[in-house]
């Protein structure tokens, strides 16, 4: 446990943090949290299951309108909105994920994108029931957390508890079973798994938190839109996983700190956020291919947790498909 | 339904669909052979789009303004089409794919942004030459004449492609990478020059829809954000790398969305993204692809 220290100091700091800065960056730090939990449950699937998942925002995008539309139309509290939320994702995530855990590599990613974008015509045109492209608004969330900092403590409590959660299946049998089969899913078969229903409820899980995640955006915004589940916002988790390095557990984290940070400074003097953020995915992808994390654990020691890159060969981790 | 409302919705389809096969044959080419999902195809479409709003707007004292901006824009895109494979794609060749999809991704950005700031954020409408300004009657149904131009269009490039793959011997060598690029690069021929080409070609393709695509309507930022992924699922559809399937995949997703406006106006794009997603999960390949690929 002595290893882990450094967690204990990051909790810490971010206790203390809504004490120490100006109200805009604890709203910053709340969208690190969210984004940082999205861009987690997307890892799930391509860190740990080997697949690329380019449609990823649907769910987020579902669970962002399961909370927002049961705020709005109904007098629910909001830990059970986001529990709907999560049910929500996770219902949209059988189904899409049944079709495909049967495909591989570039597969994957076309129909995850397929279905996203299917998910987000849905919202987007159902105007009676969605409010089609007006968004929804006025999702206003209970008086105790009403002030950024009450939010940010509800935020950090729910994506804390989140990770802990995610933590713990990546460390159980289950875990390491969907890193044997990222690795060579026949030889996985061979010693007798299911390895699509394995697939499958890895995929669900991933859904189901990336679904938390959303809900917890539309009480924070005070409004939701259907871009939230557009094919954009599903580059997102993929960039700040590969920014943060796809292996270490907290490296799409670190992603959602450099590229929520980089965003609130950058969008404060220009409108060309896309601009810098595509060139700096670019450059990312270009020069450091491994990501921070994987700069860091080259030079520091200290982050190199075996648990975290075990039986991870460059070669077996290519897509054969 | 009548017969004449029939022929409206199949020829609207029909040029829809041509307009998604020059987006769509460049965008299958260029994964068939580099095996590299270009994300970006879309953004440099629009860029043609934009590039022949320009050449039209400095020769626009000239009745043949447009005809000698289309080509001029494919031109130029072209160029562009070669700096970003010389200076980015090229250095991905051997990456995961999804570092590749975030290039492109990133690329998408870049390019969109790019655009905005060189031609700012109103709408560009270009005026047609009298030619192609008023319609024609097909059995009493009028008709924009500017698509039969896009029609014809679309021919000559399939026609044009299917020569060079089959009857040349630079179509050969990209026919055979497609299939085994080991091989081709065994019996010594220079396939980081081969890639370089057809990234060209499918870039030229592009730029080529996009002009042609200007003078249809008005020219809007983030018109290209709908068009890449009616653009993949055609390729889904049709098979990556086949020159015939991606030409009926844009004309089934072409003639669907034509004709299912007319029962069901909001499903048209999901019913397209139904039949994707059914293609995929029974024929991963696509319809006329080959599932033998590595």
């Amino acid at each position: 446990m002595k290893r882990y220290w450094w967690i204990g100091l990051i909790f810490a700091g971010a206790l203390i943090l809504p004490l120490t800065v100006e109200e805009f960056w604890v709203h910053v730090a709340i969208e690190i949290l969210i984004l940082g939990l999205f861009a987690v449950s997307f890892n799930m699937i391509f860190g740990y299951m080997g697949q690329l998942s380019f449609g990823h925002a649907a769910f987020y995008g579902v669970g962002a309108y399961a909370t927002g539309m049961l705020m709005v139309k109904t007098p629910i509290p909001l830990p059970i909105c986001l529990a709907a939320s999560m049910i929500a994702a996770g219902v949209c995530a059988v189904i899409i994920g049944y079709f495909c855990v049967r495909l591989t590599g570039i597969y994957f990613a076309i129909l995850t994108l397929a279905f996203g974008q299917l998910i987000y015509y849905i919202i987007f045109q159902w105007y009676s029931f969605t409010g089609g492209d007006n968004g929804l608004q006025g999702i206003v969330p209970p008086k105790m957390l009403f002030g950024a900092t009450a939010y940010y403590y509800f935020t950090l409590f729910i994506v804390g508890a989140a990770l802990i959660v995610i933590w713990y299946i990546i460390r159980s049998p289950f875990g390491y079973t969907m890193r044997a089969i990222r690795d060579n899913a026949d030889r996985t078969r061979f010693i007798g798994i299911n390895v699509r229903r394995y697939m499958l409820i890895n995929f669900v899980v991933a859904a189901m938190f990336a679904g938390l995640a959303g809900g917890l955006l539309g009480p924070f915004n005070r409004s939701i839109s259907p871009d939230l589940c557009n094919w954009h916002q599903s580059g997102v988790p993929v960039f700040m996983t590969v920014i943060g390095g796809a292996l270490g557990f907290l490296g799409p984290m670190i992603g959602s700190v450099v590229y929520t940070f980089l965003m609130a400074f950058v969008t404060g003097f220009t409108e060309y956020w896309p601009l810098v953020i595509g060139s700096v995915i670019i450059l990312v992808v270009l020069f450091v291919p491994g990501g921070i994390l994987g700069l860091v654990e080259e030079r520091v020691k200290i982050f190199r947790s075996k648990d975290m890159a075990d039986g991870v060969d460059e070669s077996t981790h290519k897509e054969s498909a | 339904m009548d017969f004449s409302l029939v022929i409206a919705q199949f020829l609207s389809g029909l040029s829809r669909g041509m307009m998604l096969f020059l987006i769509a044959s460049g965008l299958s080419l260029i994964f068939g052979v580099m095996n590299i999902l270009n994300f970006a195809h879309a953004a440099l479409w629009l860029a043609g789009a934009y590039f022949c709003y320009t050449f039209w707007y400095l020769m626009q004292g000239y009745g043949f303004g447009l005809w000698v901006a289309i080509p001029l824009a494919a031109l130029a895109m072209a160029a562009i089409g070669w700096v970003i494979e010389v200076v980015l794609i090229r250095r991905v060749y051997d990456r995961e794919l999804s570092e590749q999809l975030l290039l492109t991704y990133g690329l998408i950005l870049v390019i969109d942004d790019l655009i905005k700031l060189t031609w700012g954020a109103e709408d560009k409408l270009i005026t047609r030459p009298p030619l192609v300004a008023s319609p024609v009657f097909f059995f009493g149904i009028p008709f924009d004449s500017y698509f039969i131009f896009v029609i014809l269009i679309g021919v000559a490039v399939a026609i044009g492609l299917w020569l060079f793959l089959k009857k040349t011997r630079y179509g050969h060598i990209v026919r055979a990478a497609v299939f085994s690029r080991e091989m081709v690069g065994a019996l010594g021929i220079p396939i980081p020059r081969i890639y370089t080409g057809v990234f060209v070609l499918g870039i030229f393709i592009a730029g080529l829809a996009g002009a042609v695509q200007a003078p249809v309507g008005s020219i809007t930022l983030g018109m290209d954000t709908a068009v890449i992924v009616q653009a993949f699922c055609v390729v889904v559809i049709g098979g990556f790398g086949s020159l015939l399937g991606t030409f009926v995949g844009s004309m089934i997703v072409g003639e669907v969305y034509a004709f299912s406006i007319l029962f069901w106006p909001q499903g048209a794009l999901a019913l397209i993204f139904i039949i994707t997603a059914l293609v995929l999960i029974a024929r991963p390949w696509g319809l006329f692809g080959t599932p033998m690929r590595t």
